[in-house]
């Protein structure tokens, strides 16, 4: 194929798929007001504001030129767009019931093809609830199965974190750890989209939630307990600690550790992985209890398929 | 006489433990939270009682109550300041433990296990304290004056 058919084709594809820029347009035959408007505006049901635009007031006939508005359209479709994002994410509140006011009114003046009121209209909403998030304070208060309290401010003012007669205050985008007994340390700040780790904590896989598990004599007492959880991408290793009858840590570099025997009881278990600086990241921890005995496994047919 | 006068004290007391609904608050506290968006296996352990009653939406949650939220469950706190406390699975916690440990302040919510997640939409006029065993943290307006 020719470099000039080539481009003619392109052209001919982008003009039936794509809105065209602003400038004159021609009515085509048999063309609806909807088809004008979607392939004019990108949007069927913006037939109206097209109308407004030209100062129709009926659908025009096949071979009528047609304006397009340009750039300040787009500016006005944008903010309105940035105005129903910040309102689906503000908390009900008069704020939010304010801002939805002014975007309604945005969205008819846009019907209008009244575009610089739509796009002050819509800027106003956005302002409201950007000032309103400002003032709220949100943090995450999380204590480990050890007693260490992690706080994580998300926005907002800083809170104060007291402890053993000290007092540190923690900004939004910090995270401050409190050892059990300890002055709380300095907040560390953290890293945009968890660039240094994983801000998820594992998914464990087995022994499964709150199982009782029938298990035989072993050396230390029963076992062997396989505690296995799903590999993280960014780990570079993992650390197992056991609470009840026995408390114990375990630092493994795979995805799973086996325990040759462990007292009977009551065990709560929790994986954290080793991230790349050495630090850990969040836990994930589950109950199981060890119980001597047998498991007899039947397997019988099941009728699903 | 002394024997007389002892269940004669306690026989109120225990009249009403043994009378009042599982659910019922305590007598002669004010609510400290009211629960909402209860999600899963949530209960509430009165003050006065022992035992673990599975929450609903609208319990009103008083001093020295407990809530717990196992795997998969999840509440919020919603205190008349407007602050909302959004309670993680696998959480026990206490409310305005008025037996605090020495030298530790009276915190509106104690974290024992588990976590949490506070917003305060108008921190200027509100306050939210969390105790955990290792820390107490205080959020919003430094006195707020009931």
């Amino acid at each position: 194929m020719s470099p000039v058919l080539s481009a003619a084709l392109a052209l001919l594809v982008s003009a039936s798929t794509s809105v065209p820029p602003a400038g004159d347009a021609v009515v085509r035959p048999g063309e609806s007001l909807a088809q004008l408007a979607a392939r004019t505006l990108g949007s069927e049901g913006a037939g109206p504001e097209l109308l407004a635009f030209n100062h129709l007031a009926g659908a025009p006939a096949a071979g009528t030129p047609v304006q397009v508005p340009g750039p300040e359209r787009a500016r006005a479709i944008a903010a309105i767009g940035s105005a129903r994002s910040a309102i689906g994410q503000a908390p009900a509140g008069s704020a939010r019931t304010e801002a939805e006011a002014r975007l309604a009114e945005a969205e008819s003046l846009l019907a209008r093809a009244r575009y610089a009121e739509a796009a002050a209209q819509a800027d106003g909403a956005w302002k409201l609830l950007a000032d309103a998030r400002e003032e709220r304070s949100h943090f995450a208060v999380a204590v480990e199965p050890d007693g260490r309290t992690r706080v994580a401010v998300r926005e907002g003012v800083p809170v104060r974190v007291e402890a053993q007669g000290r007092t540190r205050a923690v900004r939004a985008g910090e995270t401050l750890t409190v050892v059990r007994g300890e002055p709380p340390g300095t907040p560390q700040v953290d890293s945009p989209g968890g660039a240094t780790g994983p801000a998820e904590p594992p998914i464990l896989i087995s022994p499964e939630p709150g199982l009782k598990l029938a298990l035989e004599p072993a050396p230390g007492g029963l076992g062997p307990v396989r505690f296995a959880w799903k590999p993280m991408p960014d780990a570079v290793g993992y650390v197992l600690e056991l609470a009840g009858p026995r408390k114990q840590t375990v630092r493994s570099a795979q995805p799973m550790v086996t325990v040759p025997g462990l007292p009977a009881g009551k065990y709560r278990w929790t994986v954290r992985a080793v991230l790349p600086d050495g630090s850990l990241g969040p836990s994930a921890t589950r109950a199981v209890q060890l119980v001597p005995g047998r498991i007899k496994l039947e397997v019988k047919e099941t009728p699903w398929q | 006489m002394a024997l007389c006068l002892s269940l004669l004290v306690c026989a109120p007391a225990c009249r009403r433990d043994a009378e009042a609904p599982p659910a019922a608050p305590a007598p002669k506290q004010s609510a400290r939270a009211t629960l909402a968006e209860v999600k899963g296996a949530v209960s509430v352990k009165r003050a006065t009682g022992d035992e673990w009653l599975a929450a609903v939406n609208g319990t009103v949650l008083y001093d020295d109550d407990k809530l717990r939220t196992e795997r998969g469950g999840a509440a919020e706190l919603r205190f008349p300041s407007g602050t909302v406390v959004v309670v993680s699975e696998d959480t026990l916690l206490g409310i305005a433990e008025t037996r605090a440990a020495p030298g530790r302040p009276q915190a509106d919510v104690t974290v024992l296990r588990g976590a949490v997640d506070a917003t305060l939409d108008r921190p200027a006029n509100q306050s939210l304290t969390v105790g955990t065993p290792a820390a107490t943290v205080r959020a919003g307006r430094e006195i707020v004056f009931q």
